[in-house]
């Protein structure tokens, strides 16, 4: 006989689970009693959020489906934001919650949420489990549905006597493999009949090639085709970002030949990738002369906000595969690169403050192989235009949702994933005040994690937006009364010093790439500085306002 | 636009209000609603009248056909013959 937290446990590490990123609390406390006698590794966070943003930065980094674990109620209500999170980026991830006792439920019970109805529109799909037998097929089930298609986050809520209740050992549960299929043979005519006529074709990479394993794929069909490549967000690292074909990143923030050859194409090759507002612009104007060829994994992407005049569904390295590669590109390949070489970034600002732009390429240099998790800001987006990616995994970014607070949990999550890799948070003031408990998770763990605050004293782009589009109406924006930073790092365990000058700012990324543990750099800059360039909300991407202060 | 959609879900605890749930969240207004029990097969019949100004009720099929406890979506014209789309994976 075997519990129903007994059967979770043992059905987890079925599943391959190692590792499982979680707070305890009265619902959920059989399946804590459970794992006393698992080998699996719990992770204590801080706060419910820090759990599932750990496991999303696990499943990132490892390529599998992070697992995180929190109780009823406040517990439950806790992990929205990273559920929500995973979805919008597409991250398998299985959050598994504590639910009262099923006599319970609808009674307005102690700790009693309703978070299978709360998280539906969030989830890719949920299980609310009333029978202690369910529990090994539905975990099966949720691992199988995280994980295949286009990924995304799955609930399972177990009511406590559920996990309570002994039976007698159900059979072991198996789901079929994740393969999906290769796309329509017609599609892939009309697709390289259209590429074969294009002129001015652009890939256009999202953050489908790493998620759908189609990287190398990728990376061979721009090899043979020569066709330029632009990124969305979470496409940075689908080619490396130093290779001559990658013209950069598109959108708002986006690089301007990135957005220049996507205007002037005739052929919009659309990688894994979803239209996003962030990196169109105004729709309408959009590659405006291009047709479209998408190639997805998710049905339900084509032709939701852009036409598609091809659609090759399916498996993203078989859509590639079959893709033509024999074209004549020279005059266009010309005029790309040498609008990539027009708008390269400059890193000669004025002044002696720290210019964080070219301090995210100093580290970026420094070492290569860096995995830089984020926040969500200014510094968000200097990272994603100024550091070099050699793939995606190494750029963990709260992209869709724009979450404060994801850069400390996703930094632990991939940390545990890759106990070697070289982990950086970039955060913000602001930031990094969302989930600062999780210092604690560094320090208890003995995380090696660096982390670079660039602290503007600040909510940085909210600012800049009252700045430019609300006439300088300032509003709730000052954070100058944010505590000391460094002192704050200190009392979690963690050493920290504070960088001021731009004369100081090569020793002080040597002293942080360089130190054994955990180490926090407070890097204090321009309340006034600004994220250049920008593509004013509404506009279409020609439109990009250029630096106006230094 | 007006359409009428026609959804087989499995008679599982949350399908009905997550399906109407995604239609009214991606920009459809329900009209009317007629839900019909098939026991044996453990499936509900819905045919949902539906209504949106400019969103594409194609892309709407394929949305809600993504979900685990669909078993099947079809548009029906006004002559009432069904245009099938593949079912999903589940039920």
């Amino acid at each position: 006989m075997m519990t129903g937290a007994q059967l979770l446990i043992r059905a987890l590490e079925q599943e391959g689970v190692e590792t499982i990123f979680g707070y305890p609390g009265g619902a959920i406390m059989p399946v804590y009693d459970a794992l006393v006698d698992s080998r699996l590794d719990h992770i204590l966070v801080r706060h419910e959020q820090g759990a599932v943003m750990a496991a999303d930065g696990y499943a990132r980094t490892s390529g599998r489906v992070g697992v995180c674990m929190a109780t009823s109620g406040p517990g439950a209500t806790n992990l929205i934001t990273g559920i929500a999170n995973a979805f919008l980026d597409s991250v398998p991830l299985v959050a598994i919650t504590g639910q009262v006792p099923t006599a319970l439920m609808g009674t307005d019970a102690f700790q009693e949420v309703d978070i299978f109805g709360m998280t539906m529109p969030i989830v890719k799909h949920s299980f609310l489990v009333r029978r202690v037998e369910d529990i090994p097929r539905v975990v099966g089930e949720a691992f199988h549905i995280a994980a295949e298609g286009r990924p995304g986050p799955v609930l399972i809520d177990l009511p406590k006597d559920i996990t309570n209740t002994s039976t007698s050992q159900p059979p072991l549960f198996e789901m079929k493999s994740n393969d999906l299929d290769g796309p329509d043979p017609d599609e892939v005519e009309a697709a390289c009949r259209m590429i074969r006529a294009a002129r001015q074709p652009v890939l256009y990479a999202g953050g489908g090639v790493g998620i759908g394993r189609a990287v190398d794929a990728f990376r061979e069909y721009v090899r043979a085709s020569g066709i330029p490549v632009v990124a969305t967000l979470k496409g940075l690292g689908a080619l490396p970002t130093r290779d001559p074909a990658f013209i950069g990143m598109l959108g708002m923030h986006g690089n301007q030949a990135a957005n220049e050859v996507v205007q002037a194409a005739d052929l919009l090759i659309c990688v894994g990738a979803r239209f996003d507002d962030r990196a169109t612009g105004r729709l309408d104007g959009f590659a405006p002369r291009a047709k479209v060829v998408h190639l997805d994994a998710d049905p339900a992407e084509i032709s939701k906000l852009r036409h598609a005049d091809a659609a090759l569904l399916g498996d993203l390295r078989q859509s590639l595969a079959a893709l033509p590669t024999d074209l004549s590109l020279d005059a266009w390949q010309a005029w790309c690169s040498e609008r990539k070489q027009t708008r390269e970034w400059r890193y000669d600002a004025p002044g002696k403050g720290i210019y964080v732009p070219h301090m995210l390429r100093q580290i970026s240099e420094a070492d290569p192989e860096l995995v830089v998790s984020c926040d969500v800001g200014q510094h968000q987006m200097w990272v994603a235009q100024h550091c070099h990616f050699k793939r995606p995994e190494q750029h963990l970014t709260s992209a869709g949702l724009g979450a404060m607070g994801y850069g400390i949990p996703a930094a632990i999550g991939a940390q545990f994933a890759d106990p070697a890799a070289r982990v950086l948070t970039v955060s913000g003031d602001g930031s990094i005040m969302m989930n600062i408990q999780e210092l604690a998770t560094i320090n208890r763990y003995q995380l090696p994690i660096k982390i670079v605050l660039v602290d503007n004293a600040s909510l940085g782009l909210v600012r800049q937006w009252q700045q430019l589009f609300h006439g300088e109406r300032y509003s709730e924006v000052d954070l100058s009364d944010n505590p000391d930073f460094v002192a704050v790092a200190k009392s979690f365990g963690i050493p920290g010093f504070r960088v001021e000058q731009r004369t100081e700012v090569a020793g002080a990324i040597d002293r942080l790439l360089n130190s054994e543990g955990p180490m926090l750099a407070h890097v204090c800059i321009d309340p006034m500085s600004n994220v250049w360039p920008l593509v004013p909300p509404g506009q279409t991407n020609d439109v990009m306002l250029e630096e106006q202060s230094a | 636009m007006n359409h009428t959609m026609k959804l087989t879900i499995c008679r599982v605890e949350g399908a009905m209000i997550r399906a109407l749930g995604l239609i009214e969240r991606r920009g459809f207004a329900v009209t009317s609603i007629n839900a019909t029990e098939n026991e044996p097969a453990q499936q509900l019949e819905l045919i949902i009248g539906l209504r949106s100004a400019d969103r594409s009720v194609d892309v709407l099929a394929r949305q809600i056909e993504k979900l685990f406890d669909v078993c099947s979506v079809s548009l029906l014209q006004h002559n009432e013959s069904a245009l099938e789309l593949k079912e999903s994976m589940a039920c």
